[in-house]
């Protein structure tokens, strides 16, 4: 099991939103595709009584709690609300926590974090398009029909690129065992090693293909984490040639050790041994390489 | 979005942290007032938002007998491109210590931090490299909506005990700004005790809003029109016009174009569920670039539907060839309207940059 499985009931925290609709439907297909709970009810305050796509919606967390038995909750929120909505789910004691929204201020979901991590509750992302295992869960928003059941782990910051990178494995024949976008936020839950322990307890991944970016050095403690569990891994890392990110300012550069340009996390990786393939295209060939 | 030095000092005054005296002024002939209400000896400092201001001569020393040349000097100054139009008249200080302070976010560890360092006054980054033992890195529970004595305690070390007021002080900007940088540097110690000599204020973009921040001025004209649409965007100076979604993958997008030899115009990430009215507004104003002579458009739906993206390209209807790679939520819809119009659509990533970068060569 990663963060959750085909038994996991799902909640929806802004279920009653154009996305939240939207995606509790997608949900909902592939759950009755593979035979898996999917979503099981919704909460957004103030809509208790109503139904999504036959899903019944709660007014909160607690009283969702209290009708069904729920194993994880992804949220749509809006960002202003998106720190309350992960301490809500936290304090029902829901463990694990799929936060989609983007835009969220930065303090609050340090607070989040926070205070989940004290109730025993994981959160992945927030701005991440969350996960999905083929053949046993979808929790968020990566399409299904670019998945297939296989032995490839993939974790990664961001969202769309992280769909390409499973077609492109789809494509030359690399199922995946797990599917994982921590997010794309200066502050984010769970993180490459994280996702890599639940890749490595779950026993099913092979070879851990590792997508990052521009900004910050949680790429090299991921890689080193993968190293250390003897679990082979290869990586791409976007925004060689970008216009350089906005920074924090000099004191975040100084904490993150000023490292967190792709072409010199790029030789950081390479360093540790690691095949880092220049183009998403690229990687089914290196996996070929590590195996 | 950062705050200049005069707004950071007027938030550091109003929080209880000592700043020098000071005036604001916009033009020259309104020095000699504000020399008269501050000090005998002054510093003219350029509200510019440049890294080396001192060094590029943008602060400078006056007295009652030169202020008009000064001040006429410095607002007559572009520094490093940007013209001076406010200047902060402050008191000259008689300093016997500089030291470091910033509070900033620790993104692996999830938590605000407080770096405090005996030796201030010289280039950070440096310090941080070459004497890391010389800076004190103190973790906050982000939690605490004030700071505990011992994690002031921890911070300031044997330094003098009126910084800790100064740190306590700080970490409440810090909280009540929606910070993700405080700083002050130098803390400068003076016959008048411990003043914030310099101060900087970075906000989180992301919590602008409820600031009371309706615009982000640090983004240029055409970039904040563009975040007003929801995309994040940037001017490049190629041929090949990119639109794509999420920022790894347009980002991804910029890498290939590179790899075969080709030159992006911009990087534009239209945002997750960008409707076909956002993604008609990207493609035009893509289009409207000089030199732009083909557009890449490779999204993938996750958040984003195909078929709404179809509809923006299609009533876009621009001159340019448009090259688009579409996959993902509602593709098969989003491909047979494309298909319908004559669109161009290749099937992977690489084969639809490699087609954009032929074209504009």
């Amino acid at each position: 099991m990663i963060y959750a499985g085909k038994n996991t009931g799902i909640l929806v925290q802004g279920a009653t939103g154009s996305q939240g609709k939207f995606h509790i439907n997608l949900m909902n297909e592939y759950a009755k595709e593979i035979g898996s709970a999917g979503v099981v009810a919704g909460t957004t305050p103030g809509k208790g009584g109503q139904e999504v796509f036959g899903v019944p919606v709660f007014n909160s967390v607690i009283e969702a709690t209290e009708e069904h038995d729920i194993g994880a909750s992804v949220i749509f929120v809006p960002a202003g609300g998106c720190g309350d909505a992960i301490m809500e789910a936290a304090d029902a004691r829901i463990p694990a926590v799929i936060t989609i929204t983007e835009h969220t201020p930065v303090h609050d979901i340090m607070r989040a974090i926070t205070y989940a991590r004290s109730c025993g509750t994981r959160v992945i992302g927030p701005n991440c398009p969350g996960m999905l295992v083929p053949g046993e869960c979808k929790l968020g928003i990566i399409p299904a029909n670019l998945c297939m059941k296989g032995d490839v782990g993939v974790v990664s910051r961001s969202g769309t690129l992280t769909y390409q990178v499973i077609s492109e494995l789809t494509s030359a024949g690399f199922g995946q065992s797990g599917i994982v976008g921590i997010g794309g936020d200066a502050v984010i839950g769970q993180t490459f090693s994280e996702v890599i322990d639940e890749f490595h307890a779950d026993g099913r991944t092979k070879t851990v293909v590792l997508i990052g970016e521009v900004g910050g050095n949680l790429e090299i403690e991921g890689a080193r984490r993968a190293i250390d569990l003897g679990m082979p891994v290869i990586s791409y890392i976007a925004g060689v040639s970008a216009p350089k990110e906005k920074r924090m300012g000099h004191a975040g550069a100084i904490v993150e050790g000023g490292e967190g340009d792709a072409s010199s996390k790029i030789e950081r990786l390479r360093a540790l041994g690691i095949p880092v393939a220049t183009r998403p295209s690229q990687i089914p060939e290196l996996i070929h390489e590590v195996r | 979005m950062k705050f200049r030095e005069y707004e950071a000092k007027q938030i550091f005054r109003d929080a209880g942290i000592p700043v020098p005296n000071s005036v604001l002024i916009t033009s020259p002939n309104e020095a000699a007032p504000a020399l008269s209400i501050v000090a005998d000896n002054v510093v003219l400092k350029a509200q510019v938002d440049v890294g080396g201001r001192g060094k590029a001569g943008g602060i400078l020393p006056a007295n009652a007998d030169n202020i008009n040349a000064v001040a006429a000097e410095l607002f007559g100054k572009t520094i490093k491109g940007l013209k001076v139009e406010k200047v902060l008249v402050e008191e000259a200080l008689e300093i016997s210590h500089e030291y470091y302070l910033s509070i900033t976010i620790d993104r692996s560890k999830k938590m605000p931090v407080i770096l405090f360092s005996k030796e201030g006054g010289v280039e950070i980054e440096t310090l941080a490299k070459e004497r890391p033992e010389a800076l004190r890195r103190i973790y906050v529970d982000p939690s605490f909506v004030t700071l505990p004595d011992f994690i002031v305690r921890n911070a300031i070390g044997d330094a003098p005990k009126e910084i800790g007021k100064i740190i306590r002080n700080l970490y409440t900007v810090f909280i009540a700004k929606d910070a993700v940088l405080a700083e002050i540097n130098p803390l400068v110690m003076t016959p008048q005790g411990v003043l914030a000599a310099d101060g900087k204020i970075i906000l989180d973009d992301n919590s602008l809003a409820r600031q009371g921040i309706s615009e982000n001025r640090d983004l240029a004209p055409r970039e904040a029109e563009a975040e007003k649409h929801g995309f994040s965007y940037v001017e490049l100076d190629g041929s090949i016009g990119v639109i794509g979604n999420g920022a790894g993958l347009t980002m991804s997008t910029l890498d290939i174009i590179a790899h075969y030899k080709g030159k992006a115009a911009n990087f534009l990430d239209v945002g997750g569920g960008a409707n076909s009215d956002r993604v008609m507004y990207a493609v035009r104003l893509v289009a409207s670039m000089p030199g732009v002579k083909v557009i890449v458009v490779n999204l993938l739906g996750g958040i984003t539907r195909c078929d709404e993206v179809a509809k923006g390209i299609i009533a876009a209807g621009i001159s340019q060839p448009v090259i688009v790679r579409l996959a993902g939520t509602n593709e098969a819809e989003g491909r047979r309207l494309l298909e319908e119009h004559g669109y161009r659509m290749l099937d992977t990533m690489d084969l639809a940059i490699r087609a954009a970068v032929e074209v504009a060569q």
